[in-house]
């Protein structure tokens, strides 16, 4: 019943490598009148929305790498397709340097996935034993299973969750122990849809700070996507926009900063109870023109914030 | 690491499935013998409706009381091997209709593995194994039929032809599921509990344009009646006694093209919905 699995079908140094990807979907489409229901018995409204078009990008090894963009961008269907759930129209995928597709099982043993709104925990089960099931179907080691145990028990802070049924953990524990269990067979990439989702303060702090250091430490390679930029700025180096299918924008957070012209400002509060704001790149020329004037009683910094920059691209891109 | 597989990992995957079932059912006295009782009961009562009936006229449709107590052993045995193997993974159409079939892409194993060792519950679905075992004693007893080791290899073929034919035909339907995830996302249910009200009742004496059809197109007959009457050694409508085996062959080869067609579409198409409700218990 064995059977060789061929391994390495796309050597590449990235851990991720899409070239030329176009993911077409098609939409029924119906308005409530009696005519046009009638109609679409016989011949069906349908639409096709291009979820990816023709997109092309890499991802280092070891690169924490932010994936953005509204919704309905693309991005849930980049992490199907990176995780061989769906199949693209056209283009290549490689990802660990294989095929998605045509390795999907060899894949998944050295990949990690987790989507915000799904759960791989047993949910009539404590979480330990889907811990011991996730032990049994990747083929885990013993020692390796040992230690990864000890390792996310202590950095998660789910030593009191183990024993605890799936279906009693509060959302934010829930992630925790979802976290855990797709780190178990020590993925050297993990796509992360949303983490973040529906988090207090508290343990969303908790999971980026993990995220961090799992990044910097075991050097894995991480994609997340997320609707909080601030989360993401604090999580990854790099960002790729992706808007109407295509990647809108690829580089470091500063380099998004000027792209949106997210300025820096100082405002000048006078004696005479009045208000001036200077915008400023270069911070010497700033207090140097601060020094001239007379009357500040006080001075305020503040920068457009990333968020607010995206909002008002997002929107001019809809 | 997960990518071989072999017999070992098999049974490892087997007995975590197993061992999952028992904790589940051993997580509380109260359901343990709740659910115990009421698997109890409801295949008792299943089966004693039409052994009462059959007791009541002294046979049913040329078919003596003991001959229906054998098939309704014989039907027990199926559902309770049937759960005991694929409780967890039949209602393939909720799954597909859900979204939930990608949970099972995360995992590095082939769907087939997956299917076939996911949904052992030996323990929860046990029982009816049990029931149906009593009740195969107890007919063969009554019968005085001559148990040699040719006849238990028989039922064992036959009991393995009828959970094929159930689990190809679920298959089969639940396709439907990939092009139509809300409306046939319970028609799995639909077909299977189908599959029971109807399986348990003698054709014996029906006429042909009855029978034929239900060894055909809605293959009930062949869920207990057909292989009684071949274990007893009359197999109905001069049809060979392997019709089942080459049935359930054709039937699976159908299924298998079907559902992998399906199966394609998805993975073009992808799923419109997700519910994450009702996976993984």
């Amino acid at each position: 019943m064995s059977k060789k699995v061929q391994t390495d079908m796309y050597h590449t140094d990235s851990a991720v490598s899409i070239r030329g990807v176009t993911k077409t979907f098609t939409q029924w489409q119906r308005s409530n009148t009696a005519g046009n229901v009638l109609r679409n018995l016989l011949k069906p409204e349908k639409r096709t929305i291009t979820a990816l078009n023709d997109v092309s990008f890499d991802i280092k090894r070891g690169e924490f790498l932010a994936y953005a963009g509204p919704n309905g961008a693309g991005k849930s269907t980049t992490m199907k397709l990176l995780s061989g759930m769906l199949l693209p129209n056209d283009g290549e995928i490689a990802v660990l340097s294989m095929s998605p597709q045509k390795q999907r099982r060899a894949l998944m043993s050295r990949l990690g996935i987790l989507f915000g709104n799904r759960t791989e925990l047993w949910w009539d089960h404590p979480v330990i034993q889907s811990f011991e099931w996730k032990k049994i179907v990747w083929d885990i080691p013993d020692d390796l299973y040992r230690k990864n145990l000890a390792m996310v028990t202590e950095l998660l802070d789910i030593g009191d969750l183990l024993k605890t049924f799936a279906r009693e953990l509060s959302l934010g524990q829930r992630m925790r122990a979802d976290l855990a269990m797709m780190l178990l067979h020590s993925p050297e990439l993990i796509l992360l849809d949303e983490p973040t989702l529906g988090l207090d303060v508290m343990a969303k702090r908790q999971m980026i700070g993990f995220l961090k250091q799992l990044n910097a430490q075991e050097g894995t390679t991480i994609v997340v996507t997320s609707h909080d930029m601030d989360d993401l700025e604090e999580m990854a180096r790099r960002i790729l926009l992706i808007s109407n299918g295509k990647v809108a924008f690829d580089g470091s957070f500063a380099a998004l900063r000027d792209e949106l012209g997210c300025t820096k400002r100082a405002i000048v509060n006078f004696s005479d109870r009045t208000r001036r704001e200077i915008a400023y790149d270069d911070t010497n020329k700033l207090l140097r023109e601060l020094s001239e004037l007379d009357g500040i009683v006080d001075v305020g910094f503040t920068q457009t914030s990333l968020e607010e920059g995206l909002a008002n691209l997002f929107a001019r891109w809809r | 690491m997960a990518d071989r597989i072999t017999l070992r990992r098999i049974l490892k995957l087997l007995a975590i499935s197993a061992k999952m079932d028992l904790v589940w059912l051993l997580r509380d006295t109260k359901y343990t013998l709740a659910g115990i009782c009421a698997d109890m009961i409801s295949n008792i009562a299943t089966v004693s409706g039409v052994f009462l009936i059959a007791a009541r006229f002294g046979g049913i449709g040329g078919m003596s009381t003991d001959e229906v107590l054998f098939m309704m052993a014989y039907s027990t045995l199926v559902t309770g091997i049937f759960i005991m193997f694929d409780g967890n993974n039949i209602h393939v159409s909720r799954m597909i209709g859900r979204g939930q079939l990608e949970h099972m892409f995360i995992q590095p194993l082939s769907l087939k593995v997956q299917f076939f060792t996911s949904g052992f519950m030996p323990f929860s679905g046990g029982i009816n194994v049990v029931i149906g075992t009593i009740l195969m004693i107890i007919a063969v007893g009554q019968l005085g039929l001559n148990i040699t080791p040719w006849w238990v290899l028989s039922l064992i073929a036959y009991l393995l032809t009828t959970m094929t034919i159930i689990v190809a035909r679920a298959y089969l339907v639940s396709s439907a599921a990939f092009y139509a995830p809300v409306t046939c996302e319970e028609i799995s249910t639909t077909v299977i509990d189908g599959n029971w009200f109807l399986s348990t009742f003698p054709l014996s004496g029906m006429p042909r344009f009855v029978q034929i059809p239900l060894l055909t197109v809605l293959p009930e007959g062949l869920m207990a009646w057909f292989p009684t009457l071949a274990l007893l050694g009359r197999p109905p409508l001069n049809l060979t006694a392997l019709y089942p085996m080459f049935f359930a062959l054709l039937i699976s080869l159908l299924a298998s093209i079907i559902f992998r067609r399906g199966l394609n579409h998805y993975v073009k198409k992808g799923s419109n919905r997700y519910v994450p409700y009702g996976f993984r218990r």
